[in-house]
């Protein structure tokens, strides 16, 4: 009868606990995180009697969580991903947005400002037209500020959410070293898992898998090692490595990452993928950056364009055209380590060859290597680097003064990263705007035939060669050019309206000219001020192939970035739905497991509370039997 | 299979999330009516829609540039037909001043109205237009085209005329400059030219002559002169005596080769008429002289008769220059129309297809918010009729 007292109150105190476990299910059943826990019931071991094995009621062996490391992993590497690619999208959409409007996006000003020459040509002298251009440039020019300044701000705004991530990352690592220690501790006194602490761990795990990829791995002793990147570790049983925001060698307002081992820092930025992190990286440099250097080229390319066209021509004071546009300059940053005295000093020279990429100029065993900073491929420079013979690649000339470089020292080049900010207008009056060209043809008083001239242009500033021409017809179809010395420098079949090019200046006739009339080509009068051949040279320029080797126009390149910026931000933002709904259903699969069901609790408490019910009943019957015997005895 | 109640909760939350950002998306398609709202939308779109966007304002610009050039054609028109009806007055003047019966006093009197019709001519070719610039002046818009020196006129202003662009390949000249309208007429008969000399005292008289023959016809400057009333040679610009003949009053001096020149009247020995490859002259010098002539108190009747002959040919040619150059900017008058009318019908086929790529099919849009509206619907019920469902409700 002691047996059934004590086999009864086995079962009483280990439907106790199971509805302490039960309960403590359905209070967390709204708690993120927790794991479902389950009470073992082991039979305690029975007295062997010569009749055989007596059970001695039931124990509660231990209480253990539904847990799957595999599940665990893949929620957390779908969520950094998610988390980086949401970031990311959410980075660019800004700039998409920022150049996506097409009424007042690049392509549109430019052509606004292609409208306004034209409407100079139609009326060169009217200074309210020429007003109106000067306003379209400065309109343009702000413009360029504007997206500049925003993509500073947007520039700024990831370089602080790097650093918060840095320091979110380096909490949550502190954190899960701490319940390493914790969950070894616990395990090794009582031999059982600390449940609620592993469940906490995994839980800063996945918050940490929301700043940054990681991988696990769990040791014997219940501690779980964190390495984030390439395998980089982060956490290693109870002690944490910290990252840190570091300075950019070149460029003290941008952050690396950096991992601190044993007081010296090592630059992982390039090992860091995943999560909120990665996604700021990869924004940074994927969008940010080339957004900066293409609306940089944007304006180099359009005040190299204008600025060549106004020095083309003549003003409406009969004076030589000036620049309209002032750009910024070629940024080029020596690496804050360099130890060596060398110094660079870079020039754009070529707009057709100019990239809107960033260049590395490394001094390498005695020579200058120069690589793409994006792709770190190596680039051929011609030249020496010396002010007679200049390093020519990427559109650049590079000159390398100062005093001797040191083995290692380095210069990143930004050829256009600075551009855009520096885009102003140099031109303060109206009548600067240089809309009728530096030459002039005159047509001989005495030729007989019906050649008129329709436009005299200075094409290439940089052959042509000031000085009197003079054109005559040999025949009705045939033409030579002279020179002040009547010496022959070209000649050529006549079509009407082809134009005739020579030493840098194109004249072009049309009508028919007979044989003895004669064309002079010479500076322009100041009275030629209502000419209109240089604006339409201008025109002409601005829609030409100058960009890219010749194969890009102007407007092409704005369209080419609003293109380039959508469909980068259409990915991210198709990769991250993706990463959601993979993020979703490994949640789901790992709930499933690990999370609580009401009804499956309600049932455990039913079972638990029956058994709870009936052992109390044995009791009573042992009760029972005790007084039966007491009263037989005492009769 | 075993759900976690969280699980339900969360699924039917974010579902729930789902649904409503899609339907706030369909709506403010709707309220914008647009479905490009950036490139990320679709990227490809948003390059055509750039791109149609600049051929869209490029068109609508060349329309204004043509409104422009149409404007400057229309004024330049106006006065060739003023400076036409001018000429016209001028030769009537020339004709009734060509009557051997008036008195010197009688052509000083035409000669004095002719004066105020040169002046008028002169007027009209420096006309400005609206923007004070002269019309007539090409590129030196600001610089008076023609003036007077002496009896004869110069052209000051530019050669060259501006071009405006009205279509993307396509430029006209929106306007001709002074020299070609009023300077470069075709002289005499516009191969060659006659004169008598100031000093024949004859009353022989010069026709502007014809070409019988344009091959034979060679250029140079010929001289017939009478050495006897009856009896002329011809020699040409190097003096060489090319042919001579007998003269006979009203013959067709035909010796040199390709053309005919009669003379008819009475020439006097000595007398010396030329023959000269036709240059250029301009109206107003052709008036200048001619009212010179009508003034002049020296002049003999046949050489005034000579003059004003060669004069009225020369006027003729003015008249029928400036109806080639009016015939010339009517037709880029009508080339600028018919290229405003083509991108007229450009500019609504590229609006279309910007609103195809940019804007909602509304149909479309509104189905889809319906849709989207009953699934909202659906999945609120069934959360709400789902979530009510647990075993506790049974344990009483």
């Amino acid at each position: 009868m002691s047996d059934i007292l004590s086999t009864s109150v086995s079962g009483l105190l280990a439907f106790q606990r199971a509805l302490d476990v039960t309960s403590n299910n359905i209070a967390n059943v709204a708690t993120p995180g927790y794991s479902v826990q389950n009470a073992h019931f082991t039979p305690q071991p029975g007295q062997a009697t010569a009749a055989g094995y007596f059970g001695s009621g039931v124990t509660i062996e231990s209480v253990t969580r539904s847990y799957d490391e595999l599940l665990a992993g893949q929620v957390r590497s779908s969520q950094s991903g998610y988390s980086s690619f949401n970031t990311y999208a959410t980075q660019a959409g800004q700039i998409d947005n920022m150049l996506s409007n097409t009424t007042t996006g690049l392509t549109a000003s430019l052509q606004a400002f292609v409208n306004a020459l034209h409407t100079v040509a139609n009326s060169p002298s009217s200074t309210a037209q020429r007003q109106g251009l000067l306003s379209q440039a400065q309109a343009l020019a702000q413009q360029m500020q504007n997206y500049s300044s925003q993509l500073s701000t947007y520039s700024a705004g990831v370089e602080s959410q790097l650093s918060s991530s840095v320091s979110q990352i380096n909490t949550l690592s502190a954190g899960i070293a701490t319940l390493n220690g914790q969950i070894s501790a616990g395990l090794a006194s009582t031999g059982q898992t600390p449940n609620s602490l592993m469940d906490q761990r995994d839980q800063m795990i996945d918050q940490l898998s929301q700043y940054v990829s990681v991988s696990t791995a769990t040791q014997a002793d219940g501690s779980m090692n964190v390495y984030i990147g390439s395998g980089q570790p982060l956490v290693i049983g109870s002690t944490s490595q910290a990252l840190s925001a570091i300075q950019d060698p070149y460029n003290a307002t941008q952050h690396n990452i950096g991992i601190v081992t044993g007081g010296s820092v090592a630059d992982v930025t390039s090992e860091i993928s995943g999560g909120s992190l990665g996604g700021l990286l990869a924004v940074r440099s994927q969008v940010l950056q080339p957004v900066q250097n293409t609306l940089g080229q944007f304006s180099v390319g359009l005040a190299t364009l204008v600025n060549q066209a106004q020095q083309a021509g003549m003003d409406l004071t009969g004076a030589a055209g000036q620049p309209m546009f002032a750009v910024g300059a070629v940024v080029s940053n020596a690496a804050a380590n360099n130890t060596g005295a060398a110094t660079v000093t870079v020039t754009r020279t070529s707009l057709s060859s100019l990239t809107a990429d960033d260049y590395v100029l490394r001094q390498t065993g005695g020579a200058w290597q120069l690589t793409n900073r994006a792709t770190g491929q190596a680039v051929t420079m011609t030249g020496a680097g010396t002010a007679a013979n200049p390093f020519v690649a990427g559109g650049v000339s590079i000159v390398v003064g100062g005093g001797a470089p040191a083995n290692g020292d380095s210069f990143l080049i930004q050829p256009t990263a600075g551009a855009a900010a520096g885009l102003s207008v140099l031109l303060t009056s109206p009548t600067q705007i240089a809309a009728a060209s530096s030459i002039q043809t005159t047509a001989a008083a005495a030729n007989t035939g019906t050649g008129a001239v329709t436009s005299t242009v200075v094409s290439n500033p940089s052959t042509w060669v000031p000085g009197t021409y003079k054109i005559t017809f040999t025949s009705a179809t045939q033409y030579q050019v002279t020179d002040s010395t009547n010496a022959v420098i070209g000649s050529g079949n006549y079509t009407s309206g082809t134009p005739i090019s020579f030493n840098g200046a194109s004249v072009t006739l049309t009508g028919s000219p007979v044989n003895g009339d004669t064309f002079s080509v010479g500076a322009a009068s100041s009275s030629n001020i209502g000419d209109n051949s240089n604006a339409f040279a201008l025109v002409d320029s601005l829609g030409a192939l100058k960009f890219n080797g010749g194969t890009t126009s102007l407007s092409n390149v704005a369209n080419n970035l609003v293109s380039q910026v959508g469909v980068l931000t259409q990915q991210a933002q198709a990769n991250a739905s993706a990463q959601k709904s993979v993020n979703q259903s490994a949640n789901d699969t790992r709930n499933n497991l690990s999370g609580v069901n009401l009804d499956e609790e309600a049932a455990k408490m039913v079972q638990y509370q029956q058994a709870y019910s009936a052992c109390a009943q044995l009791i009573q019957t042992s009760g029972t039997m005790f007084q039966s015997l007491l009263s037989a005895i005492h009769g | 299979m075993r759900i976690a109640t969280i699980t339900f909760q969360q699924n039917a939350m974010s579902q729930m999330q789902e649904l409503q950002a899609a339907l706030a998306k369909t709506q403010n398609d709707l309220a914008t009516s647009k479905k490009l709202h950036s490139a990320a939308d679709d990227p490809a779109a948003m390059t055509q829609v750039n791109q149609l966007n600049i051929t869209l304002s490029a068109s609508t610009q060349y329309v204004t540039n043509g409104n422009s050039a149409s404007t400057n054609l229309k004024l330049e028109e106006q006065a060739m037909a003023d400076a036409t009806n001018t000429l016209q007055g001028i030769r009537d003047l020339a004709v009734q001043a060509n009557n051997a019966a008036l008195t010197a006093s009688q052509r000083q009197d035409i000669a004095v109205q002719m004066q105020q019709q040169l002046q008028d001519l002169q007027a009209i070719g420096n006309r400005k237009d609206s923007n004070g610039n002269y019309i007539f002046s090409g590129t030196a818009s600001g610089t008076e085209p023609f003036s007077q020196v002496g009896n004869s006129f110069i052209y000051s202003g530019a050669s060259t005329v501006n071009q405006i662009q009205i279509a993307s390949n396509q430029r006209v000249s929106a306007g001709d400059t002074g020299s070609s309208v009023f300077m470069n007429i075709p002289a005499g008969n516009g191969t060659f030219t006659t004169s008598a000399a100031a000093t024949n005292t004859g009353t022989g008289v010069i026709s502007v002559g014809t070409v019988v023959t344009p091959a034979a016809w060679v250029p140079d400057t010929y001289t017939i002169s009478f050495t006897t009333p009856s009896n002329y040679q011809i020699t040409n610009g190097a003096g060489t005596v090319v042919a001579s003949g007998v003269y006979t009053d009203p013959n067709s001096i035909s010796l040199i080769s390709g053309i005919k020149v009669p003379i008819s009247g009475t020439p006097a020995a000595g007398d010396s008429f030329t023959v000269a490859k036709a240059g250029t002259a301009s109206a107003f010098s052709t008036v200048s002289n001619l009212v010179a002539t009508l003034n002049s108190s020296t002049l003999n009747n046949a050489q005034i008769a000579t003059q004003i002959g060669g004069s009225l040919q020369q006027i003729d040619n003015a008249i029928t220059h400036l109806n080639d150059v009016s015939a010339s900017v009517g037709a880029r008058i009508n080339a600028i129309t018919s290229s405003q009318t083509s991108a007229q019908s450009e500019q609504t086929n590229l609006t279309a297809s910007i609103s195809q790529l940019q804007d909602i099919d509304y149909a479309a849009a509104i189905t889809q918010l319906n849709t989207e509206e009953i699934s909202l619907q659906a999945a609120q019920a069934s959360y709400a009729s789902i979530a009510k469902l647990s075993l506790f409700n049974y344990l009483k």
